[in-house]
Parts: structure tokens; C-alpha cells; sequence
């Protein structure tokens, strides 16, 4: 028993997530089956103190350390989490001090706003980049409609609601004359955010992180995830509700900070690991990335090609298109420009605002 | 009948015509003893459905299957009013002779599958399939049934399950479960069988396939699985592949035969163009061994 209590504490310093409830499980679990087969053992915790996948490592590297004595590799432990100061810093935030009271600038701030929309996030001064960050959690993120099956009691609608009618017809002996009425109602469409947070992409990163938190509270089925090198799945993280909670457990996840970019490489593991699991299908995804490819362009393209291929539309959101002489060049993004149905800037806080346009109103594909 | 302990349910699976490994059948067994049900994931065609139907022809129960999609409501998942009958009802009686309550006794319900499970009076699996393909409100709304095994019918009152039925849901993982709906279920995660467990199933499933057919068979699939293929087959793929190829008449592989064939076990283009000539060439002759 006490093992038990204990091995659900060592999961729990492993990152699970292991309550009461299932240490009961498992207790009452050993107890059905016959404990000299191991095999039984293993099984039975497992079945009742993990259900997620990705936790099954985690859940073997304890097993083979506490009841099988066998040194495990380094690893269990969670890293310490950096200092404040650290993430602070990899994140690229002003730090404290550097930030100022929105409410002490409010007076007179209109005009302020206005010449701070449209300057470039990588030429902004802290000072003017908290003012900025309070801009971008503002912008409304537009989110494309699809129509759902589910029925909705709608006066104009078209399909006949029997269950009211034959309500209101007991008042009439049978005679149905009052006509209720539903119609399929519209949801949220998927939204599939994957951020560039290469070296190249330093001076926007941050900005466009706040921004992947504005849109990851604008509701639900909204998917985050970060690349550098490799590809880090950031919707947990961002789900908090202050943005500092946000960048702060989102910088503490992603260990690529400024490193080099494989974006081939990176849509090939969203493709392997999220796209399989459908999470595009139906889904207007938006690539936030300069294009600056380190490895092969070709692997771009036909990772952008298996992306279109199944996604209700894709967006790319390139910084450097802010500049007026732009000319996609870099080889990633003339990879990837043939699978593409936007191509929109995202340089300062209104091409996000027109990104959030964009999105609101955008066409399935017609290429495909 | 309830098996007594794990080899007893697994000697019953196998009489079902399923061979489980040693950790579905714990999974499976641990939920009929604690009475949780029990979410099984894994890739697409590895048995997860199967798992089901076999447990409930091992049990000598009856299955009630819930199929989940998109929009799926209470009126396709519980229960809804025959609404014709009442109708027809209120025309036979005399205006004004019956009250609401007549017009919405039991006999106006038509039970859907969840229902039909809590009302049963022999206990039934209740197998709900790809419930990750219906929407989080739907989810909730399980997530109730789950724990009072009830449901309550507003102009009926609550109705609470006579047998509480074995559940068994299952999730091609397309999104990420509710925790609290996860936290109600023992998990289990289906792993691809191993060769030799692959063949075994396969000459189970497959009366009267060549031992040597069934043999490269699964070697080809399990190569097919460790390639980087958009959908690698599953079981369920393998035994219609072999299906194939035994009504054929084929005795062993050869890369004709497996060109000919090849679209029962890889369904995506890509997937095709990608096995072909050399790589096809390659794989047979590994898989011949």
C-alpha cells in the first residue's frame, strides 16, 4: 500500500497527473489480480494510474526504477524551472522596471496607439513594446465559421422541430398548427497556429507569441505549437489567462529558444504526430515564419504540400513582407509559396489586426 | 458469466476468436472487476473495436454499440420521442381527453443505444465508439451517465441503469479527451501486435490460410509499420490483405501478387507511390526472409 502511495508520487514528480481516486484504483486493482506475476502488476498501475500516451515513458522509466531497483536514466526529475529572470530574458519580455503602468499612460494614449500600430515590432523600445503587448492581447482574433449539425430551435429555420410541434399540438387535438422550426447553427472553426521562434525570428517572436495567446483565448479548438529546431506543442502552456503566467510556462517548455530553424523538419513532426491524428482536417492553419530554412527547401514543400492537402486553408505570416521592397527569396518560402492561400505580414500590431481580418473571412481552398 | 482471473478471461477471448496480449487482457479484465470503464486508444486498426465485441461474446452479453460523429446529439445517443405515434395518439383520442403526461409515457420512447444499455435486463457491454469524433458537449453529457449510470428524461423522470453495463470507449485520439471524462476510465494504449502474435491472429481470423502466407504477410506489414508512411496498416488491414491473397489462392508472397494487392493494406496515394518497384522489390524479399 505504501509503496503504491509513494510510486504515485514519484509519477507525480515525473510530470503526471496522479489523484487520489486512481491510487485507489490501483490498490483495488493489485488486489484482484495475482501479484506474483509482475507482468499482471505492471499492467494493472498502469491501466489505472496513467491515461495519456505521451505519459506511458514516464510511467515505465519510474516502474523499472522503483519496483525493479533498476538505475534509471537521468531525466525523471523535471528540469528545475529557470529563474524568473532567465525566462524573462529567453522570451525576449522587458524586465521588471522596463515595464510600465498601462494606466499611468492612458491619458492622451490614443494618438500614441495609432503611430505604435504601425511600427515594426523589432524597432520598438521596451517602453513602446508594453504598450504594444496591451495592443496585441486586444486584438480581437478572427475565427472562420463552419456550419455543424447540431440543431438549434430557429424560428426561420428550415427543418421542422416535431418535438414542439406535437407539444403544441395536445392544445389543438392533434391538428399541428403552430410550426416550430430549427436550423443548423454555426461553431468555431479549427485554428492551427505554428510559430517560427528561430534565431532569425527574434525580434518578432515575442510579439508573436502575445499574439498566439490573444488567439488561444478567443476560444475553443485553437492548437499552438512553437519551432525552432524542433517542434513544441505550446496550447497547454498558453491556456492560462495572464499573458506574463502564459510566456513565462511557454518559455520554460520550449528549448529552442533563438537556435537554428528547421521548418522542414518541424512540419514533418506536426504532420507525423498531429496531423495523422486529424487535428488539420477541416482547419484553417496559420505558419508564423521569415522562411529562413537551414535545411533542405525541398522537405519544405512537401511538408506544406501534405499540410494544404488536408487543411481547410493555410495562412503564412511572414515579418519581412512589412517591408515594402520584400521579395520572397529565402528558399523556404518559395517552397512553400506554391501551397499557400495567404501570404500576409505580421510585422507591427496592425498586420495582426488585418491577420485577424483575414482569418475571420477566409475561403476553403480551392487548390488542393 | 465473469471469468475469475486474467487467464480464465483470456482462455474466453480466444474462444471468442481474439487473441489478446497479456495487457489488454488485464485492461479488460480490471474493468470488469472494478467496474470502470475502460478507454482504449491506439493507431487505427489495431482491434480496439474488436476488443469489444469480443469481450461481450466472451461474457455472453449483449453489445450495444454507440457510434460517435460530429453533432451527435441525446435525441440519436438516448433517447427521443416517437413523435409520429403521439401524433396519431392525440388524433384516436378525443381533444381535450389526454394530458401531457399519457401523451409522454414510455410507450412513446424510442430507446437509443445508452438508454437501451441502462434498461437492459441482461448487463450489456455498452462499447462507445470514437468518441473523440463527437463534441466536448456531448462528452460532458457522458461524462454523467458515467458516473450515476442515469439519465434523466424530463417529462419521464430518472431512469437509472437496472444492470450497470460494462463500457468500453475507444479514441483514434483526433483530439485530446476531457480529463475529468479520462479520470472516470481505466486506459489502455493498443501497441501494433508483434510478428509472431500478428501471425498467430491472422491463422485465427483467416481459416485455412497457407502457415507461410501468414507468415510474410505479417513480416510485410510489421516492415510496412517501421517505414514513414502517411497510414501505416493496421491489423484489421493485414487479415483483409491476407483475406485477399488466400482467395487468390496464393500460397506465399511474390511481388506481383503484392502490387496487385497492395491497395487493401496502404489506403493513402502517397503511401503507394511510395512502395513501389525497388522499395516493393525490397520489402518481399525481407519479408520472404
Amino acid at each position: 500500500m505504501r509503496h503504491v502511495v509513494f510510486f504515485g508520487r514519484l509519477l507525480r514528480e515525473g510530470g503526471l497527473e496522479v489523484g487520489p481516486r486512481r491510487i485507489a484504483d490501483a490498490l483495488r486493482g493489485l488486489d484482484a489480480i495475482d501479484l506474483g506475476r509482475q507482468e499482471d502488476v505492471y499492467w494493472t498501475l498502469r491501466q489505472t494510474l496513467v491515461s495519456r500516451r505521451e505519459d506511458l515513458e514516464t510511467f515505465d522509466r519510474a516502474f523499472h526504477a522503483w519496483f525493479l531497483h533498476v538505475a534509471t536514466e537521468p531525466g525523471l526529475r523535471p528540469l528545475e524551472p529557470p529563474p524568473p529572470s532567465v525566462a524573462r530574458r529567453r522570451v525576449g519580455l522587458p524586465g521588471p522596471g522596463a515595464e510600465l503602468d498601462v494606466s499611468e499612460i492612458e491619458a492622451g494614449a490614443w494618438s500614441h496607439d495609432e503611430l505604435l500600430r504601425t511600427r515594426d515590432f523589432a524597432a520598438m523600445t521596451p517602453e513602446e513594446f508594453a504598450r504594444a503587448r496591451e495592443l496585441i492581447r486586444q486584438i480581437a482574433v478572427g475565427r472562420p465559421r463552419r456550419r455543424t449539425h447540431r440543431l438549434r430551435r430557429d424560428r426561420r429555420g428550415h427543418t421542422l422541430d416535431v418535438r414542439a410541434l406535437v407539444r403544441a399540438s395536445l392544445a389543438t387535438g392533434g391538428d399541428p398548427v403552430v410550426r416550430a422550426y430549427r436550423s443548423r447553427s454555426d461553431a468555431p472553426r479549427k485554428l492551427v497556429l505554428i510559430l517560427d521562434i528561430s534565431g532569425s525570428m527574434e525580434a518578432y517572436a515575442r510579439a508573436l507569441l502575445l499574439y498566439l495567446h490573444a488567439a488561444r483565448g478567443s476560444g475553443r479548438r485553437v492548437e499552438t505549437f512553437a519551432f525552432g529546431t524542433r517542434l513544441t506543442r505550446l496550447t497547454v502552456e498558453l491556456g492560462t489567462r495572464s499573458a506574463d503566467d502564459a510566456l513565462a510556462a511557454a518559455s520554460e517548455r520550449v528549448l529552442d529558444w533563438s537556435g537554428g530553424t528547421r521548418i522542414g523538419e518541424s512540419l514533418k513532426a506536426y504532420n507525423d504526430e498531429w496531423g495523422r491524428r486529424a487535428l488539420t482536417r477541416g482547419a484553417v492553419v496559420v505558419v508564423l515564419s521569415d522562411g529562413c530554412e537551414r535545411g533542405d527547401p525541398t522537405l519544405v514543400a512537401s511538408e506544406m504540400a501534405r499540410l494544404a492537402h488536408q487543411a481547410y486553408a493555410v495562412v503564412w505570416v511572414n515579418p519581412l513582407k512589412g517591408d515594402p521592397g520584400y521579395e520572397p527569396l529565402t528558399g523556404g518560402m518559395r517552397a512553400a509559396a506554391a501551397h499557400i492561400d495567404r501570404l500576409v505580414s505580421g510585422h507591427d500590431v496592425a498586420s495582426l489586426e488585418a491577420l485577424g481580418a483575414v482569418l475571420g473571412s477566409i475561403e476553403r481552398r480551392h487548390a488542393a | 458469466m465473469k471469468p475469475g482471473s486474467i487467464d480464465e478471461l483470456d482462455a474466453a477471448l480466444a474462444g471468442a476468436s481474439y487473441l489478446a496480449d497479456r495487457g489488454l487482457a488485464t485492461a479488460l479484465y480490471l474493468s470488469l472487476e472494478l467496474e470502470k470503464p475502460l478507454l482504449l486508444e491506439g493507431e487505427a486498426g489495431v482491434g480496439k473495436t474488436e476488443a469489444a465485441k469480443a469481450i461481450a461474446t466472451a461474457l455472453g452479453a449483449p453489445l450495444i454499440r454507440l457510434q460517435c460523429y460530429e453533432g451527435l446529439d441525446i435525441a440519436h445517443a438516448v433517447y427521443e420521442w416517437n413523435y409520429a405515434r403521439q401524433l396519431l395518439h392525440i388524433r384516436a383520442a378525443q381533444s381535450g381527453t389526454i394530458d401531457e403526461g399519457e401523451l409522454f409515457g414510455p410507450e412513446f420512447l424510442i430507446r437509443r443505444p445508452v438508454l437501451e444499455a441502462l434498461e437492459s435486463d441482461e448487463r450489456a457491454v455498452l462499447l462507445i465508439d470514437e468518441i473523440d469524433r463527437a463534441d466536448e458537449e456531448f462528452e460532458a453529457f457522458l461524462l454523467e451517465v458515467l458516473s450515476d449510470f442515469q439519465v434523466t428524461v424530463p417529462e419521464l423522470g430518472t431512469i437509472a441503469a437496472r444492470q450497470r453495463p460494462y463500457v468500453i470507449l475507444t479514441s483514434n485520439r483526433t483530439r485530446e479527451l476531457h480529463d475529468a471524462l479520462k479520470r472516470r476510465c481505466l486506459y489502455h494504449w493498443i501497441d501494433h501486435p508483434s510478428v509472431e502474435r500478428e501471425i498467430q491472429i491472422v491463422e485465427l481470423r483467416v481459416p485455412g490460410v497457407p502457415e507461410r502466407l501468414a507468415a510474410e504477410a505479417a513480416r510485410f506489414a510489421a516492415e510496412l509499420r517501421s517505414l514513414d508512411l502517411q497510414k501505416p496498416p493496421g491489423l484489421a488491414e493485414t487479415i483483409d490483405w491476407v483475406r485477399a491473397l488466400s482467395a487468390l489462392g496464393r500460397q506465399e508472397l511474390d511481388v506481383e501478387n503484392v502490387e496487385a494487392t497492395l491497395g487493401t493494406l496502404l489506403k493513402y496515394h502517397e503511401d503507394l507511390l511510395a512502395i513501389r518497384d525497388e522499395a516493393l522489390a525490397g520489402l518481399v524479399a525481407a519479408a520472404r526472409g
